[in-house]
């Protein structure tokens, strides 16, 4: 009987050679791969973010959790080929019209996608319309926005009130972020979720869509 | 005093009568003067005149004294709108860098859609590329400025690059995120490349050190995502060594410490760095005025103190004037501080309240200021 929670520990450690190594022995000995998922995998990247909005850990030791998590599950993807990769949600994120800046964005989805949700990256500088048409074809139930300057955070206010017209406000959770936006500046807007670092997105996701 | 003199004596440790304000406000006057929308009255004002209309010092920016030069190999820029490729073809063989360039907006910093490393071959390439890379200076550009602006304010520059060695392999280079991955497969080779950037900063030292400018700018854009244990390792002992390099000429060193600081804060002061430039307080991020003080302690002057979103519509007068008097009252007695921005002041920011800001002081920014 394969140990999870050794996976979960080389995972919180960023050791992506024994996380592979782990999750292949794992798979080997029978054990499911959903179980390898839920019980190893997501196991370790949640105590990462905990660690990581607690202080104790840093950008790049999500960062480096974030990759050993990716190489399992390409060892994990043949064996999920009929079910696929099992996911809690999904999300569409993004960084608004104007701005350039991605790094932090990129933090929050690779950190997302490492924690079971099913991410789709618009990339930066997305249009207000892009943001729309992107949640309604996905189907998506959250869409995610950065903002880094103060001028390009009120995009985000017009992409929630673009998502009202449409008439899809109430089938998509808007979580907002980005180092200017604050709790009061996502309540201003109508956000439903603000999340100050890639650790607290996760929680905020989770709780928002009740998984 | 000029605005000039009381920066550079608060800087000094000295005792003044009142706050000195520097303040930055290229963003806002880049975007408005591409956009033809600077404000009625100040149509083809210059930066400088701004900033005397509204009664502050200012705060000039100005990249670099030294320009590079290339030996030994062949350096090609394609200029496509907005977009920039610069090649680099060396006997090891070539790297190449895409950037999207768009001053229409007003930044003037570019933004990097494809970085010079792509691999791990290209790291021999890189440390050539350093390695003949030469500086010369770039004084009379920089001249031609500090004349503008006199004895108004200060135009902050840097001997070499806008950030330091280590920033610039982290973020220029090899990208923030491929970075981390990088040390951690290749320890030696991204060393290596830090060694041959430091090498060629310490170059454009010698150069920029013949500039008689009061203060150097060593190390642009500190925020938390730089990993404190990589900080303590790889920019403390590259910070000490420049502080003291800059201290035997008698020059002052600042660094331009505008994003999250909370857990760099302590290891401020084990880098002998004088000034803590563009400090941004809560709310913009979780550090507190009086934390700022607390942390980096009384040897380090801070300037900055007004976070951008506060010159936002969202914020009115009344918060401003109510955030400012409360910010200064954190900093009592109010010695080795600059009233300034953290780091700009925005597009859609109110240029009166730079004004705003120079009555706030007369008000309420005596010195020392009393709780
Ligand atoms: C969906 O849910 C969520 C949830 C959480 C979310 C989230 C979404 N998104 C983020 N989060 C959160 O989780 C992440 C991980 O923990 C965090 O993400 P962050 O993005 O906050 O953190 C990242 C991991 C690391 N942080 C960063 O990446 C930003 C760092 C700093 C240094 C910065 C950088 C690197 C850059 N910049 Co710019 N830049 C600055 C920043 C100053 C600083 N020292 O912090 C900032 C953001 N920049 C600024 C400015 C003014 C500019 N920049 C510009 C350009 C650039 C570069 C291109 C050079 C580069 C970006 C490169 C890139 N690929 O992203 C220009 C604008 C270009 C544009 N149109 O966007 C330009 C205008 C500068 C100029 N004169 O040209 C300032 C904004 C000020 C303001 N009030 O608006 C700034 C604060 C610097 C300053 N002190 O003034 C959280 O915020």
């Amino acid at each position: 009987m394969a140990d999870f929670s050794l996976i979960a520990q080389a995972l919180d450690q960023g050791d992506r050679d024994k996380t592979v190594a782990l999750t292949e022995a794992a798979l080997g000995s029978g054990a499911n791969p959903q179980e390898i998922i839920a019980q190893g995998l997501q196991a370790g990247m949640a105590a990462v973010g905990e660690k990581f909005s607690s202080g104790e850990y840093f950008l790049p030791d999500m960062l480096m959790a974030a990759r050993a998590m990716k190489a399992a599950l390409e060892v994990l993807a043949p064996a999920l080929e009929q079910t696929g990769i099992p996911t809690i949600g999904k999300v569409v994120i993004g960084t608004v019209e104007g701005d350039m800046h991605d790094i932090g964005k990129n933090v929050v989805a690779t950190f997302l996608s490492g924690n079971g949700f099913e991410v789709f990256d618009l990339g930066l500088n997305v249009p207000a319309q892009k943001f729309i048409d992107e949640v309604k074809e996905k189907k998506a139930d959250i869409l995610g926005m950065s903002a880094l300057l103060t001028t390009t955070m009120p995009v985000m206010g017009r992409v929630i009130k673009g998502l009202e017209e449409a008439g899809l406000r109430s089938s998509v959770k808007v979580v907002v972020g980005g180092a200017p936006v604050t709790q009061d500046y996502a309540n201003y807007i109508g956000a439903d979720g603000y999340a100050h670092d890639g650790g607290r997105a996760v929680p905020v996701c989770r709780e928002l869509i009740g998984k | 005093m000029t605005h000039k003199q009381q920066i550079l004596a608060a800087a000094r440790g000295g005792k003044l009568d009142k706050l000195p304000f520097g303040a930055r406000i290229d963003v806002w006057y880049n975007y408005h003067s591409a956009h033809g929308t600077l404000p009625d009255k100040y149509q083809g004002w210059s930066q400088t005149d701004i900033l005397r209309d509204q009664g502050a010092g200012a705060q000039a920016r100005f990249f670099a004294v030294t320009r590079e030069e290339y030996r030994d190999m062949e350096v090609v820029e394609t200029n496509d709108p907005p977009y920039i490729t610069t090649e680099y073809h060396t006997p090891f063989g070539n790297v190449a860098k895409k950037e999207l360039f768009d001053s229409s907006e007003g930044p003037w910093i570019r933004y990097e859609m494809e970085k010079l490393f792509k691999s791990e071959k290209d790291y021999p390439v890189l440390k050539y590329v350093m390695e003949h890379t030469e500086p010369a200076d770039n004084f009379e550009a920089f001249n031609k400025l500090r004349e503008e602006v006199g004895e108004d304010g200060m135009v902050m520059t840097a001997a070499g690059g806008l950030w330091s060695p280590v920033q610039r392999v982290m973020r220029e280079i090899i990208g923030y995120e491929q970075f981390f991955y990088e040390l951690a497969d290749r320890p030696a080779r991204v060393e290596e490349l830090i060694e041959a950037v430091k090498d060629l900063e310490r170059r454009k030292l010698q150069v920029g050190i013949e500039c008689d400018l009061e203060i150097f700018n060593i190390c642009a854009n500190w925020s938390d995502d730089i990993q404190t244990p990589v900080f303590r390792r790889y920019f403390v002992p590259w910070f000490q060594e420049v502080s003291e390099f800059l201290h035997s000429y008698g020059r002052l060193v600042m660094a331009h410490t505008d994003g999250e600081m909370r857990r760099l804060n302590p290891l401020f002061r084990e880098t002998g760095i004088d000034i803590a430039e563009a400090i941004t307080p809560a709310p913009q991020t979780l550090v507190s005025m009086r934390e700022f003080r607390e942390q980096l302690g009384d040897e380090v002057t801070i300037w900055g103190g007004i976070p951008s979103i506060l010159f936002e519509p969202m914020y009115n007068d009344d918060d401003f004037d109510n955030y400012i008097k409360n910010m200064f009252r954190e900093m009592a007695p109010g010695y080795r501080f600059i009233v300034g921005m953290g780091d700009n002041l925005p597009f859609d920011g109110d240029i009166n309240r730079v004004g705003r800001v120079v009555e706030l002081i007369d008000k309420y920014g005596r010195l020392p200021i009393e709780v």
